[in-house]
């Protein structure tokens, strides 16, 4: 990793509305103002929780895809109670490179966590129970009746076996939401194996031979950086529960098993590769950082790093040329002159998108991505340059709107984060706190749902259940 | 970056991401000669100079100056493709991977009833 | 309640044989849909707006997609290599077809057409939006609001209508005039710079293959959906108006980065296909093809997998089994072998072992050994394999314009109220009578006046 000094944030101050909207008619101010009025997270707190009377259960353990999907209902203001075994989940102790000093601590317990177990932590209670044994089980029966939903991910049928599944705990409370989530699936050929984690999804759902350089250019099948497929499988299942939840609601008045798959998710979003597989047997190419559909849109090598330029339109594709012209005339005169780049159709073989790229390259290479998206925003064409994360979290934009926060945990200090997209009139999106020590929740919670005593907890730490 | 072959004028287009900071042969898709130069960030830094020997690594596609297409084995590095021939214009497909019938390919207003193709009406299969 | 007794008295299925029946796509008829009776109008293009829709159309919302008259919205022009589409594009153009990019956002809804720019559209899109419960579009910010067709007119006229905006850059701030693209947003948001082969390795940003941005975009905006319907339902009784700006959502997936560089001011940095918290569990490559006669030049590659062996015990069997006895010792412990110096002398030993092995050769021996894997598999080999057949993740459906459609099937299942896929798409403006006759009372001849006038 690139390293510097730590330095606070924002290193330059966030612009002001009076400063962002400086030199405006009163008439091109006021649909954005009415949209401040109404949207900005500053008023978050003043306004009520779309989920507020929902409360779950999240029991994953070891991948991403349950607490995303309990980070979104968190968001929306669910209770969500994160159960995770004695000790903690161990994705707590995942840090980048095993580095002990990317962690962070706990003022009062010590206790380390690391920054991609922390970043998801956001809103929720933390309780252990150990299911691996009966009495555990026992409780987590006895906690099934308080609760609107459950997400696991144990491996297909463990907790079927442990007499603690959908199929028995249905029985219990039919009015329970049970999501299972996992890779692959709880059934199938190639159901969920212990210990599988993304980018299992990513590799079986045609999302990395799809990514990254052609093989003719060099290149291989590439994952993606982030737990992605874990991501979209949590919204989806995160839409599987707010569906059942609807229904139950308006209709039935009874729960029903979701299950969502990372790898599903993505097959569901693996754009045209189906239909045209379908159609005349194609099998999808990876095509770099172009687009096997749309010219121009692709990021391109520019003076200071990478640049994304985008047009299909024909109308676009002039607009980029004028730009580029400025300044290489020639190009854009050999460009408008090219028979073969004539009609938007025929922009899209890949030896036009060489040509069209190269030719774009030779304006690049002398234009920084400011630069490049300065000209080409007063032709209307949409670019932007790649960011990385120092950089996305100093951009105005996202400072301003607050894409990136910073927010204070009396346990863990001061913690940079992305907040939630979900803004909203009326019930919005809102981060309440991030992190949270492992069982830091046991004694209110089994408490207040279960009325254990102090004799109770004694015996049943001492027993390793809790 | 556009290299314009100094003996034959072939346009040789070397792409953004193999050839942004190169340094090695190339190959002129026109004349066949080898060049040798040196970029950085894009930007040509040195040569072409006359060279000899197997090319580096080839152009992604050239063209004359009167806009006459150049690629294919020994000339242009392959293009990905998504099966053994790419047309890159609209295919007329009437039957998909398994047989079936599909509506892939162009019609006529006689061809419709409605917003839908008659044989579809018919149900086809 | 059932007894502990009667539970384990009864007789039942393997959990296995359970699932399948309980999701099984082919009885998803059968069983009712969530969203009846939710009307759902879809003013979108591209991407991110009607993927948010469509997600609700898989629920059995009526979702009413409003495209500009004749030629449709800029996706039906967007197919790959420019080669397939499906015809006709309307029944004003039918030498022409729908683009595949058009494909999977945009299933089981109806299809009208209507020029948002003239008064008589404007008036019918009002008609409509007083009978709808949810509004999706996604133009520019501010441009339904100068049609008078915005949260605040809409709202006038029809207080219980959810409306979501979904685009780039968000409507205020100093950004808000910046169109937007899904790779746009991935540059912008943070996920493309991270993505892709390692900087010391001579690589560069990757972007993810897919509209991620957008898609998964669309399906946050169907989450704020539904959990608005429910409040509206069991709370409010009202409506309301809620953003969601795709940048932003790629920003809030960056996982770790942001709190390490704001406690630390580290960069996260790309690491290609190898992970950044785990060894072994990177993507490595096997040096022969699964298909070397192929004509098909996708199937000549050579073939890549995911060994993912990043516990100690799995790792000392792996290394056992790849028969490396230096490793095993050297990098016993996860800490240790989760370094980078280590991960760069693990994995090119691992390709060392599979270079003259097929991927289907190198799972078979990791299967035996108990160690997981998965091979990287081509559209083709997704397509075909009887995993996602059975579970109706990929399809064929009976499309009734188009025909036998291979299509995406949901994304999640439910017991009870399972997402279903009816139709691929249809058709620019292929019920207007339908839609039109039923919700905006137009006769027969009014429909043929406006048609003609290009107003629907």
């Amino acid at each position: 990793m690139s390293s510097a000094k730590t330095i606070p944030w924002p290193a330059v101050p966030i612009p002001t509305p009076e400063e962002v909207y400086a030199g405006l008619s009163d008439q091109a101010k006021d649909y954005p103002l009415y949209l401040e009025s109404i949207c900005r997270q500053s008023h978050a707190f003043e306004k009520p929780e779309a989920l507020a009377r929902l409360r779950v259960y999240d029991t994953t353990t070891r991948m991403m895809i349950g607490h995303w999907c309990s980070s979104l209902l968190a968001e929306l203001g669910a209770e969500v109670i994160q159960v995770e075994p004695p000790g903690g989940d161990p994705m707590r102790k995942l840090t980048p490179f095993g580095r002990k000093e990317y962690m962070f601590t706990d003022k009062e317990s010590g206790e380390p966590v690391g920054a991609h177990f922390l970043h998801e932590m956001r809103n929720k209670l933390s309780v252990t129970l150990n299911l691996e044994t009966e009495e555990g089980r026992e409780i987590f029966k006895k906690m099934a009746v308080h609760t609107d939903v459950i997400i696991e991910n144990d491996p297909p049928g463990h907790r079927d076996s442990l007499g603690i599944g959908y199929r028995q705990l249905k029985e219990i409370n039919p009015r329970l939401i049970y999501c299972w989530v996992g890779q692959l699936g709880q059934w199938g050929p190639h159901k969920d194996k212990p210990g599988m984690l993304d980018p299992t999804a990513q590799a079986a759902c045609g999302f990395c031979h799809g990514t990254g350089d052609p093989k003719e250019f060099g290149g291989t099948p590439m994952r993606s950086a982030l737990w992605m497929c874990d991501h979209v499988g949590g919204t989806q299942a995160a839409m599987g529960i707010l569906t059942a939840l609807y229904y139950r609601e308006v209709v039935s008045g009874e729960g029903q098993f979701v299950e969502a798959t990372s790898a599903e998710a993505v097959i569901r979003i693996l754009d045209y590769s189906w239909a045209w597989y379908g159609m005349d047997g194609s099998i999808r190419p990876r095509f770099g950082n172009w687009d096997l559909a749309i010219n121009i849109y692709a990021v391109n090598p520019c003076k200071d790093g990478y640049m994304m330029v985008g047009g299909g339109h024909d109308r676009l594709w002039y607009r980029i040329w004028r730009v580029v012209g400025d300044e290489y005339p020639k190009v854009e005169d050999d460009i408008l002159g090219d028979p073969h780049l004539r009609e938007v159709a025929d922009r899209l073989a890949m030896n036009q998108q060489i040509k069209t790229y190269t030719m774009l390259g030779e304006w690049l290479k002398d234009n920084s991505r400011s630069d490049a998206e300065r000209k080409l925003s007063k032709q209307q064409v949409a670019s932007g340059g790649v960011l990385y994360v120092n950089e996305v979290a100093e951009y105005p934009h996202f400072k301003y709107r607050g894409h990136v926060a910073e927010t204070e945990s009396p346990h863990y200090g001061k913690i940079l984060y992305g907040t939630t997209p979900f803004q909203q009139a009326k019930t919005p999106g809102r981060l309440k706190w991030m992190g949270r020590p492992t069982g830091y929740d046991n004694q209110d919670t089994y408490r207040r749902l279960l009325g254990l005593t102090s004799e109770d907890f004694a015996r049943l730490q001492k027993a390793n259940v809790i | 970056m556009l290299l314009t072959c100094p003996s034959c004028k072939t346009k040789n287009f070397l792409d953004p991401y193999p050839f942004w900071n190169f340094k090695g042969t190339t190959q002129c898709a026109g004349c066949k000669k080898i060049w040798r130069l040196e970029t950085s960030n894009g930007a040509c830094v040195s040569g072409p100079a006359e060279a000899s020997g197997k090319a580096d690594l080839l152009p992604g596609f050239a063209e004359t100056q009167a806009y006459e297409g150049i690629s294919g084995p020994g000339l242009t590095r392959p293009a990905p493709k998504a099966q053994k021939e790419s047309i890159c214009k609209p295919k007329a497909i009437k039957r998909n991977v398994r047989g079936n019938v599909i509506a892939g390919y162009p019609l006529t207003k006689n061809d419709l009833v409605g917003s839908l193709a008659k044989f579809m009406v018919a149900g086809a299969k | 309640m059932a007894t502990d007794t009667a539970v384990s008295n009864a007789p039942q299925i393997s959990f296995e044989e359970f699932c399948r029946k309980t999701f099984d796509p082919k009885g998803e008829f059968a069983k009712p849909e969530a969203l009846k009776g939710i009307r759902v109008l879809s003013c979108t293009q591209y991407i991110l707006g009607p993927s948010c829709a469509s997600y609700l159309a898989e629920l059995g919302a009526e979702v009413i997609k409003i495209e500009a008259p004749r030629r449709g919205e800029a996706m039906r022009h967007t197919t790959p290599f420019n080669e397939p589409f499906l015809y006709p594009l309307s029944k004003h153009v039918p030498e022409r077809g729908t683009g595949l990019g058009f494909v999977g956002a945009n299933c089981n809804e109806y299809f009208i057409a209507i020029d948002f720019h003239r008064p008589e559209g404007q008036n019918l899109v009002k008609k409509l939006a007083a009978k709808s419960d949810v509004f999706v579009e996604n133009y520019r910010p501010g441009t339904f609001d100068r049609w008078t067709l915005g949260y605040r007119q809409l709202s006038a006229i029809n207080p219980r209508l959810i409306y979501q905006w979904l685009g780039g850059f968000g409507g205020w701030g100093p950004g808000r005039v910046r169109a937007s693209y899904d790779i746009l947003g991935q540059s912008q948001g943070g996920n493309f710079g991270m993505t892709g082969k390692a900087e010391f390795m001579g690589g560069s940003p990757a972007k993810h293959t897919i509209w991620l941005a957008d898609y998964w975009g669309g399906m946050m905006g169907a989450v704020q959906i539904l959990a608005a319907l429910y409040y509206r339902e069991k709370i409010s009784g009202e409506g309301t108006f809620m953003e969601y700006s795709q940048v932003h959502g790629v920003t809030r997936q960056l996982e770790y980065a942001l709190p390490l560089y704001g406690r630390h001011g580290i960069t996260r940095e790309r690491w290609g296909t190898w992970d950044t918290q785990l060894c072994v569990h990177g993507i490595i490559k096997c040096g022969k093809s699964s298909y070397p006669n192929s004509e098909n030049p996708q199937e000549n590659e050579e073939g890549y997998i995911l060994v993912s062996a990043y516990s100690d015990e799995d790792f000392a069997r792996l290394c056992k089994t790849i028969g490396d006895g230096n490793f095993a010792a050297k990098y016993a412990k996860g800490d240790d072998r989760v370094k980078a110096q280590a991960q760069m002398e693990i994995y090119p030993a691992l390709e060392k072992w599979a270079a003259d092995k097929t991927k289907e050769d190198v799972a078979d021996i990791l299967d035996k050994a108990n160690i997981n894997n998965q091979p990287v598999w081509n559209s083709k080999e997704v397509a075909t394999n009887p995993h996602w057949q059975q579970r109706g993740s990929v399809r064929w459906i009976d499309d009734p314009y188009y025909g036998d459609l291979l299509h995406q099937g949901p994304g999640y299942k439910l017991s009870a109220t399972p997402p279903r896929t009816k139709w691929a798409l249809k058709p620019v403006g292929a019920d207007n009578e339908y839609i039109l006759g039923k919700l905006a009372g137009l006769s027969p001849a009014d429909i043929k006046r406006l048609e003609d006038q290009e107003c629907i």
